[in-house]
């Protein structure tokens, strides 16, 4: 009886997989309020706008007369149609592309440079910093007066050393460089303090080994440490691509994305069409496309790059 | 393969001076174990050897060549890193294949070096997998394996089983042992365990802050330690170090607490009066009718064997009891030394004792 006891017992403890589910979803339930705050918040500044952009996306709406006509699909098919859309698109590809993978390389060089010096690295990445932290538009106005014709600082600086320089703002193909170079200066730092970050985590014990085995700096770098920190490398290039298709307040002061539409981007576009013709809803479709864009190229950017991803511990 | 000669090398981290003047000879084939306590400068002269850290002072030989300032790779070393240090993103293969492809070899001698290191360490099977893909032991393995692939003149082993469990620490200290009776290639390896360091060595380095307490074979340090650190760190359990003092009345003997005494161990001379340190292993302690009369703490069974835990005048002593015992806890006995295998070491400055 009493052996009869104790087997009964160790059954009842046994759990069958729905009981296990169950006591999870119990748990996830009491868990529930935790979320809530965040999620509200989440909703009125994220997930409402998104599906009022969307839903604003299917109308013909001017802002100026009020008058809203739904159109489907058509403000898509638009711009789509749109050479203008074609060719903003074609300009942000080229500027994010050219100032993330110059903030890249730059910005791993200068890590891997502070990762090797044994002194003041606290104060030079400090220092490297600030472009990062002064608010973009102030920034940008720092960059205007640096770029700016005849008088600029870097007019100046060239001239002293007899170099005669383009016209940094005005020339098409020189405002597009000018714009990349504004943005790398900013995020550069960025770029720099997650690397050399990322490069401090690689095991030293892993360094060495490659040392003894034989291999150079450079291949030390290349080789073992960058494989290393792949996954934070997805992550960065992911935000900085992410961050730079927004790009928007530095070429509005800068270029206001000119010369004629030099560097017009995709977010100068949508600007254009919603605060100057007023086009709300065909803005609202280009914000949408732009976002299905940054997603699919973050898509890619992470199973290309971050492919190996698994084969690391 | 070739010897490693270390002499007068002295090492600084800023102020604090981690290794004091220490001169070393490691024969040609030899395995040698660098044993100290944590923060000895063990591992920092093995790091020194392999190039990793800058010698102070001194010099350090690998064969006929001076190698201070000829860089890691350039010394024709191998080493094994505590945590393995296997490359994460590479498979066995290219872990194993990485130093040669450095060294610019053609892909069928990197494939068939890779393929006989592997074959010498049973890592055919795993040869395509990650390292994150393998258990502890094969993980070492394969850090051995990207070792001996190069075909070094020295391997260098920084505590290599440190991170396994006891069972296949022992598993892998054998598989070591019986590698280098293979390949016989000079070997320097660092650990902090004396059973790893008695069972392993062909000489044994010990070391205390920075500096040789003692080097010589494994038996050597066991019989005639040459001071009371060497006499407490090699051997499991510790030696029982009884104070006492030397008497030369009649053949001479040791006078301890309370009256008792000991002849003195056979070879060892002490003054009149001098204060003394009697040793005596707990496997060379008999229980009998004479000796120190002790009383037992606790009694450990082991199955093998016995360890009785007991206590002299406040001193606390073990003993060794090879036959089954039916000691029991406070219990009063008598421990006696075996008389050759007893040592005597000056109280004051714990150097060993000898006619």
């Amino acid at each position: 009886m009493a052996v009869e006891t104790t087997m009964s017992n160790t059954r009842h403890e046994v759990r069958t997989p729905a009981a296990k589910r169950r006591v999870k979803a119990a748990k996830g339930r009491r868990l529930w309020p935790f979320l809530l705050p965040s999620a509200i918040v989440s909703f009125f500044i994220l997930i409402y706008p998104l599906c009022y952009a969307l839903y604003l996306s299917l109308f013909s709406y001017y802002l100026d007369s009020g008058v809203s006509n739904f159109v489907g699909l058509g403000n898509y098919t638009d711009l789509l149609g749109d050479g203008r859309f074609w060719s903003s698109l074609q300009r942000t590809l080229l500027i994010v592309v050219a100032a993330v993978s110059l903030e890249f390389c730059v910005g791993l060089a200068i890590a891997y440079g502070l990762y090797r010096l044994t002194f003041g690295v606290r104060t030079l990445n400090l220092l490297m910093f600030l472009p990062h932290i002064i608010t973009p538009v102030v920034a940008a106005l720092f960059l205007k007066w640096i770029f700016a014709g005849r008088w600029g600082l870097l007019d100046l600086i060239l001239g002293s050393m007899g170099i005669f320089s383009p016209d940094w703002l005005g020339d098409p193909m020189w405002a597009r460089i000018s714009v990349v170079l504004a943005d790398a200066w900013q995020f550069t730092p960025f770029m720099i303090l997650v690397l050399y970050a990322g490069l401090n985590t690689v095991d030293q014990s892993q360094i060495e080994a490659a040392q003894i085995d034989g291999a150079a700096g450079w291949q030390i770098l290349f080789r073992i440490m960058l494989p290393s920190i792949r996954p934070l490398i997805v992550f960065v290039l992911t935000m900085r691509m992410m961050d730079a298709f927004r790009y928007f307040d530095t070429i509005y002061v800068l270029t206001s994305g000119g010369p004629g539409s030099a560097t017009e981007t995709l977010t100068m576009q949508t600007y254009a069409l919603a605060f100057r013709l007023f086009e709300v809803g065909k803005a609202s479709a280009l914000g949408v496309l732009t976002l299905v864009i940054v997603l699919l190229l973050a898509a890619i950017l992470i199973g290309v790059v971050g492919r190996s991803k698994e084969k690391s511990q | 393969m070739a010897s490693v000669q270390i002499s007068g090398i002295e090492k600084y981290f800023g102020d604090t001076h981690v290794i004091r003047g220490i001169d070393i000879n490691i024969a040609d084939g030899e395995f040698c174990v660098l044993v100290g306590p944590s923060g000895c400068g063990k591992s920092t002269l093995l790091r020194m050897i392999a190039g990793l850290e800058e010698i102070d002072e001194g010099q350090i030989s690998i064969g006929a060549r001076v190698v201070n300032s000829v860089p890691p790779k350039q010394r024709d070393i191998a080493m094994v890193f505590q945590n393995y240090a296997l490359y994460p993103h590479m498979s066995v293969r290219e872990n194993m294949s990485f130093s040669l492809q450095l060294a610019k070899k053609s892909k069928p001698e990197i494939e068939q070096r890779v393929h006989k290191a592997a074959d010498i360490l049973g890592l055919v099977p795993y040869l395509d997998r990650y390292p994150r893909q393998l258990s502890g032991g094969q993980r070492q393995r394969v850090a051995m394996g990207r070792a001996i692939v190069r075909n070094p003149q020295v391997f260098l082993f920084d505590e290599p089983l440190s991170n396994l469990d006891a069972k296949l620490r022992v598993q892998m200290r054998t598989e070591i042992r019986e590698l280098h009776q293979r390949l016989k290639t000079t070997s320097v390896y660092v650990t902090h365990d004396q059973t790893e360091a008695m069972t392993m060595a062909d000489k044994i380095v010990l070391m205390q802050d920075g500096v040789v307490e003692q080097a010589g074979a494994p038996l050597d340090l066991y019989d005639r330690p040459a001071n009371t650190f060497v006499a407490r760190f090699i051997g499991s359990p510790a030696m029982n170090l009884i104070p006492g003092v030397a008497r030369s009345t009649g053949d001479g003997h040791v006078e301890f607490e309370g009256g008792v005494t000991l002849p003195l161990p056979a070879g060892a001379r002490a003054a009149e009066g001098q204060s003394v340190l009697y040793g005596m292993r707990p496997e060379h302690c008999v229980v009998g009718a004479s000796g120190l009369p002790v009383e037992v703490v606790v009694v450990e069974p082991t199955g093998a064997d016995t360890q009785l835990y007991c206590r002299f005048k406040g001193q606390e002593m073990t003993a060794t009891v090879r036959d089954r015992t039916d000691c029991r806890s406070g219990d009063r006995i008598a421990l006696a030394p075996d008389l050759n295998r007893a040592h005597l070491f000056d109280a004051a400055s714990g150097v060993r004792l000898v006619a």
